[in-house]
């Protein structure tokens, strides 16, 4: 593993990693501070651009995205109220309450640094951890990992919204879409209505950018929205003793983050809020909470960027992408040939590493970067979506065609596009809908081989040889119940 | 007094879309899936390919007649959104001008059908600079069509007459 490790760290030091690294931590704090428009979007958008680069320089550049645009999302939260994401919901509590007082330079300096703390401690626990999670993973066999598939699954769906019924029939939803195309196991065609272009199956890219983007996109058009009025960048600069009054705060955020990351489907929206319950429960002083706190801040922001490294590691030992973001993240690795699963790591573990070292550098450069721009981000709040979004749309479009050049691929975006706004005025989550598209295959393929190890006797089988599977699979409806209760008690409540 | 029965809501809709989706599939499983490749009469693989399928449409058919009871049983308000009439119709035209970008792109080539896309969707959604429009109709296909041809090295669908000045352009 050190071998690995030393290998990947000489990989990762290169001038074009770190190029496109900061690029995407600028593209992505942009797009984060401009309301309305969001990190997934970005990435979605943006993805193509890295299947034409090195994996090394390609996926760190859409991992600068995602941390820049996570942190830029906080910028509109606390300048204007208008959290561009569900994580940065609970940032604006107290963040908003800070720029009324006139300290929105604090605010936004507690959230940079408190959100390049967590994501450097949580990186390097993924660094650390992701090594022997992958060689546990590595003793599955097809039952175990249909089981850990099943209940990611079930996870995904207890956590994704407040109805797990619903969630579940988009889920299913995106396994008949799996279906479309070859047969895994046999090669037979299915569900093709005998459309030559459907043979190969329903690309992934296309459905990405037409569920994630232009919903968000079609949302900003109908809603006619025009921004608020800009909160000037008013007040002093935080000091060291007001980081150092919250930094215990700080600390205890990026172990929730880290903890919540590791679980395919909790994600941001949860750290932030368990971050910020847990701050305020612990605080000598919870009435502030909401009045304009700095912890407050620094909980929120703490706990939600913790969150990014340790999704790698079930996307990376499994590849089960642990929520929207980390699901583009594994369109990105498989176009550029690493197939994420434990065999990664013996094949090319000395990648792997660099692309995790390159996101503890990506931190540092966030931080440097953030200082300096964030009274730059904070005018994008006022730039007109009549400009903007003739230019995303246009990104979108390139970005579905260039991969397979194929036209049908643009229609198919126009399709999904449509799909994901009728899904969205139903209150129906398309998370997932991807999630069972993507872990279908997969997991038809390890039921398939699991039917055909059981050799007719299957109860005899999973009772002497495979127990631990049988134990997961039993376990699954209860984790999800009880996760789905306890997401219910901290969306509704905030503790 | 609370009205009961099934409300004509997006959600009732959609839930519906899924029980036909589900039923139609699996009465006509048999020609949506193919036979099995067969090897001496015996099947090559351990599941027939339409046994997960088959488990997957009737489960889904099961969870949305369940949510479909729900709502007959509870119906939620009826709730417009946040988008209204008006909403919906700028929806349809912004969705209306994305198709129209999508069938043009390969006939009429990348620069012109984005220059009318992006100057079509900058007009709908409410600017009204003539010149703002022009630069971003006319500027921003050529630099996206520049980065990508020339940068990153993918191609983009382009009338042989532009590609051909480009190329010219560009290698003197």
């Amino acid at each position: 593993m050190f071998d690995y490790f030393l290998e990947g760290f000489g990989m990762a030091l290169r001038l074009d990693t770190f190029g496109m690294m900061a690029l995407g931590l600028f593209g992505g704090m942009l797009v984060g501070a401009l309301p309305g428009f969001t990190t997934l979007m970005a990435m979605a958008i943006l993805l193509p651009i890295s299947f034409f680069l090195d994996p090394i320089v390609g996926i760190p550049f859409l991992l600068g995205i995602y941390k820049g645009g996570i942190f830029g999302g906080s910028i509109p939260a606390i300048l204007v109220s208008m959290p561009g994401t569900g994580a940065a919901v609970a940032t604006s509590r107290d963040g908003y309450a800070l720029t009324k007082k006139g300290k929105s330079r604090k605010a936004l300096d507690m959230a940079l640094f408190s959100s390049v703390f967590g994501d450097t401690m949580s990186d390097i626990f993924t660094i650390l951890m992701i090594f022997p999670i992958a060689l546990l993973v590595m003793q599955f066999g097809p039952p175990e990992l249909f089981a850990v598939l099943l209940l990611s699954l079930v996870i995904i769906a207890a956590t994704s919204g407040s109805n797990p019924l619903k969630a579940l029939i988009m889920m299913l939803l995106g396994l008949w879409l799996s279906f479309v195309g070859t047969d895994p196991l046999g090669g037979v065609e299915r569900f093709t209505f005998g459309i030559f272009d459907l043979k190969s199956g329903i690309p992934l890219l296309p459905m990405l950018i037409g569920v994630f983007a232009i919903p968000e996109v079609a949302s900003v058009v109908m809603k006619n929205e025009r921004t608020k009025q800009l909160a000037s960048v008013l007040g002093e600069r935080l000091s060291f003793k007001e980081f150092r009054a919250s930094f215990r705060t700080i600390c205890r955020s990026t172990v929730i983050g880290t903890g919540i990351g590791i679980i395919p489907g909790l994600g941001q929206v949860v750290a932030a809020m368990m971050g910020y319950s847990a701050a305020k429960n612990a605080s000598s002083h919870p009435e502030t909470f909401g009045e304009g706190e700095l912890e407050g801040v620094a909980a929120a922001e703490a706990a939600n960027n913790a969150v990014n490294g340790p999704t790698m590691v079930p996307l990376l030992t499994l590849g089960i992408p642990g929520d929207n973001v980390t699901a583009i993240l594994l369109g990105a690795f498989v176009a550029q040939g690493l197939r994420p699963g434990p065999q990664l790591f013996e094949e090319q573990g000395a990648t792997v590493f660099a692309i995790l070292v390159a996101m503890v550098f990506a931190n540092l450069m966030f931080l440097v970067i953030g200082y300096f721009s964030i009274p730059i981000f904070s005018r994008l709040v006022t730039i007109k979506v009549s400009i903007l979004i003739p230019l995303v749309i246009m990104f979108a479009f390139a970005g579905a065609y260039v991969f397979r050049s194929d036209s049908v691929d643009l229609l198919m975006l126009v399709g999904f596009g449509i799909f994901g706004i009728i899904a969205k005025a139903a209150k129906f989550d398309v998370m997932p809908m991807v999630m069972g598209f993507i872990l279908g295959p997969p997991m038809e393929y390890a039921f398939g081989q699991t039917v055909a190890m059981t050799n007719g006797e299957a109860v005899n089988f999973f009772l002497t040889e495979r127990l631990g599977a049988v134990l997961v699979l039993i376990a699954a409806p209860v984790i999800g119940y009880l996760l789905w209760r306890r997401m219910q008690t901290v969306t509704v409540t905030g503790h | 007094m609370k009205k009961t029965g099934l409300q004509k809501t997006p959600e009732a809709f959609f839930t519906l879309f899924c029980v036909a989706l589900a039923v139609l599939s699996l009465v006509f499983i048999g020609s949506l899936v193919a036979a099995p490749k067969l090897l001496f009469g015996r099947s090559l693989t351990a599941i027939a390919p339409s046994l997960f399928p088959v488990i997957v449409l009737s489960l889904l058919l099961v969870l949305a007649l369940v949510l479909l009871l729900l709502h007959v049983r509870n119906p939620p308000a009826i709730d417009e959104g946040p988008n209204g009439l008006e909403g919906w119709r700028r929806g349809a035209v912004f969705f209306g001008i994305m198709t129209l970008y999508a069938l043009t792109m390969v006939p009429l080539g990348f620069l012109i059908s984005s220059a009318i896309a992006t100057a079509l969707l900058s007009w709908m959604i409410g600017n009204r600079v003539i010149w703002q429009i022009a630069i971003l109709s006319l500027g921003a296909p050529v630099l996206l069509y520049l980065a990508a041809t020339r940068l990153l090295a993918v191609s983009l669908p382009e009338l042989n007459v532009i590609e051909l000045f480009v190329a010219r352009f560009f290698n003197g």
